[in-house]
């Protein structure tokens, strides 16, 4: 099989996407153990309308092992970072590759990616239901985590007053001065 | 005859799941046609819980993700925290991590083998493997002072050191496993019964674990050659020869059934025992920790800026742990991912055409920890309700408890 | 034969898991299996809190089990006994600020024994068992005198 270098695989990206698409990029290299092996972390910020077309970029060049979708409430936007990673089954050869885009909260709006990574389908609908992220594309399904009675416009790990509030119920913490 | 079917909800609480988890499958006679799962009934909110904390907290609260696992998420945890912040991991705090870590794999697989063995009805060798099991708890506990829920891990290394006297103690431990091997690949691998109730059973091909990003031994008994250990080797397993199992070793080919499954959990307590040695005699000299001064690294994180990932292969799969941090003292986001969250949606093509009786077995094939996976689901304070089923619901569950429980 | 004046019958025991992260959970099937052994005073765990005479309760209580622990609590026959093990049962534990407790199981349930710890040894769990095991043989005894039969 042939591997492409960290830096081949940011070219490909820039190349195809264009620079214009691409927000942040960089290559971390991580050291482990005496020998000081080492392993490379990929960091690739794209704009939400080129970001179901890198991740074809990426299901072209290996199928990548999708591992999960982080959101980030950032004030006005909110930004979801997709961890995969590609080229395992051979010692130190896998790279992982984080895709980031940031969403504007007045239209959060991503298309889904369940059509390339069928596996995808948990994470999407925990985002869904956690940040009220829409995926374009993902059918609609009850809620997995939620209960089905949750109220609907509430998004439990949002910031802001979407969210269930960082003022929780104490109920534990004060019986414990008793 | 009409093609209707029916309905059974099954947990979340029952006798065949240790853990609250709910399902419903849809059979017509004995066979599944549908199945849905609800998890969500063990979420304690812990990445919302993470938030109100600094890292050095959250390593005890990642402990305490799960109790299996309790070696894991600190360990990803960690690596994500380190990496994030730019710091350095003295070379013995990798060893010993490695050896740590290797050590819960021993006592995850063994614990799981006499589940399994449970959930076929053969109590005999749960009671057989959960003795064996007790002597690496014994050692967990000798070297780090807990049986369950170790703390030992510490961003910048960890808080206790092996020494040469130590060593000797785990060496004997691990003669003992290397005695007992023996008999559990024995009645595990050659006992008619579990190899009837078990081949051809729950089965999941390659393409399907690779397009739904399923992990660990799950995934390697597929046929899937995937292992952190091997493909992106960090701490000390960069320095050691780690090859993903798979079911090929054993026995020449790939079925991806539950008895796969089995033989690569076997073999990998093999694999553990031999990283174990390997790391035991190149075990390095010197600190154990980065910063040993907690304040000292309170204000380190204070000052750092930046995100990182930390990987660790967990005793069921891989598990990842995102962290960013923003110049402050409680990080700005915290995800831990862990492997039954990924093995999740292999469960549906593993239970579809099963028989309603091998329901347990293929549950508990892929060594689920539902206090892993649910730990991001978040029930409505705001509501106030604590009972979250309608009324409707409620009866359904009920009546149709009645009827499972009076036949 | 009878070990002493507590030892009337065999006890079973219903495993609850109430959202725990299995430290205790394990710790407690640790106790039946052969290091442990509680199986030799005829304490078994059985699949049916219609079944059992004490109630083994784990875990902080999700909102989504708060329902199902009462509902599990109210199919034990009486007279019956609950134990908590571990912390997060008693208190919360670590888990002690989060929105979607329904707080300690104590507040779900009446609880009779308290076994801390995160998570408690097995000698911890055993020994709380046997202190249920005194309560509900005291609590017999009293229904057996009290018995409009009598």
């Amino acid at each position: 099989m042939n591997y492409l270098k960290s830096e081949e695989i940011m070219e490909l990206f820039q190349n195809r996407l264009g620079k214009q698409a691409i927000i942040d990029s960089r290559i971390e290299t991580k050291i482990a153990g005496i020998k000081k092996n080492t392993y490379q972390v990929i960091w690739i910020g794209v704009k939400p309308n080129f970001f179901k077309e890198a991740v074809k970029i990426l299901v072209e060049l290996h199928y990548p092992h999708f591992a999960i979708i982080s959101g980030i409430d950032i004030d006005k936007e909110i930004e979801l970072v997709y961890h995969f990673s590609i080229y395992y089954g051979e010692k130190g050869k896998e790279i992982s590759i984080n895709i980031f885009t940031f969403l504007s909260k007045d239209n959060l709006n991503i298309p889904t990616i369940t059509d390339l990574i069928p596996g995808a389908q948990t994470s999407e609908r925990e985002t869904k239901e956690m940040f009220g992220v829409n995926f374009e594309g993902l059918p609609s399904l009850p809620n997995l985590f939620l209960p089905y009675d949750f109220p609907s416009g509430v998004y439990p790990l949002r910031k802001d007053e979407k969210g269930v509030g960082v003022k929780v119920s104490e109920g534990d913490e004060v019986k414990k001065g008793e | 005859m009409s093609n209707k079917t029916y309905s059974i909800p099954i947990g979340p609480v029952h006798p065949s799941l240790k853990e609250p988890m709910t399902f419903h499958f849809e059979i017509y006679g004995e066979r599944i046609e549908k199945v849905h799962l609800a998890p969500g009934d063990n979420h304690r909110g812990i990445e919302f819980m993470g938030r109100q904390r600094n890292p050095i907290q959250i390593i005890y609260l990642a402990e305490r993700i799960c109790g299996i696992c309790s070696a894991s998420h600190p360990f990803a945890f960690c690596q994500a925290v380190e990496n994030a912040m730019g710091i350095e991991v003295p070379e013995k705090a990798q060893y010993i991590r490695a050896i740590i870590a290797e050590l819960e794999r021993i006592h995850s697989h063994i614990l799981w083998a006499g589940v399994a063995a449970h959930e076929l009805g053969f109590d005999s060798v749960l009671f057989l493997s959960w003795r064996a099991r007790e002597e690496v708890l014994d050692l967990l506990e000798y070297l780090t002072g807990n049986r369950i829920n170790y703390g030992i891990f510490m961003i910048g290394g960890v808080r206790r050191d092996i020494t040469s006297e130590q060593i000797t103690r785990i060496k004997k431990t691990l003669d003992y496993y290397k005695e007992i091997y023996g008999k559990l690949e024995d009645i595990f691998l050659n006992d008619p019964t579990i190899a009837l109730r078990t081949k051809k059973v729950g089965i999941l091909s390659k393409e399907e674990a690779i397009q739904l990003s399923a992990v660990g031994p799950t995934a390697r008994a597929s046929g899937l050659n995937k292992d952190v250990r091997q493909d992106q080797p960090y701490a000390a397993y960069a320095d050691l020869e780690v090859q993903a199992i798979t079911p090929e070793v054993y026995s020449g080919k790939v079925n991806g059934d539950v008895y796969d499954r089995i033989v690569v959990r076997l073999l990998e307590i093999v694999q553990s025992i031999q990283i174990i040695e390997q790391c035991l005699a190149n075990l390095p000299e010197g600190e154990i920790v980065a910063e040993e001064k907690l304040v000292k690294l309170l204000n380190l994180i204070k000052k750092a800026q930046g995100e990182g990932i930390g990987r660790h292969e967990a005793p069921r799969g891989e598990v990842i742990h995102y962290v960013k941090l923003n110049q402050s003292e409680l990080p700005e986001v915290w995800k831990a991912r862990a492997p039954t969250y990924n093995n999740l949606m292999p469960w549906i093509p593993m239970l579809i055409g099963q028989q309603i009786a091998d329901i347990p077995i293929v549950l508990a094939s892929i060594d689920p920890c539902i206090a892993c996976m649910d730990r991001v689901t978040i029930l409505d304070r705001k509501s106030g309700q604590k009972n979250i089923l309608t009324k409707d619901d409620l009866h359904k569950l009920s009546v149709e408890k009645t009827r499972r429980m009076a036949q | 034969m009878k070990l002493n004046k507590y030892f009337e019958r065999s006890l079973w025991v219903f495993h609850l898991n109430t959202g725990s992260c299995n430290g205790c959970d394990i710790e407690i099937v640790a106790g039946l299996t052969p290091r442990y052994d509680l199986e030799r005073f005829g304490i078994k765990l059985v699949g049916s809190p219609k079944h059992a005479d004490v109630l083994l309760v784990t875990g902080p209580v999700t909102s989504k089990m708060a329902d199902r622990v009462k509902r599990v609590y109210a199919q034990t026959p009486d007279p019956k006994a609950v134990i908590v093990v571990g912390t997060c049962g008693i208190s919360g534990g670590v888990f002690y600020n989060s929105y979607n407790l329904s707080g300690s199981i104590d507040k779900v349930i009446p609880v009779d024994v308290y076994v801390p710890g995160c998570p408690p040894r097995p000698e911890a769990i055993i020994n709380g068992v046997l202190q249920a095991w005194i309560k509900l043989e005291k609590l017999r005894k009293t229904l057996k005198d009290n018995s409009p039969a009598k």
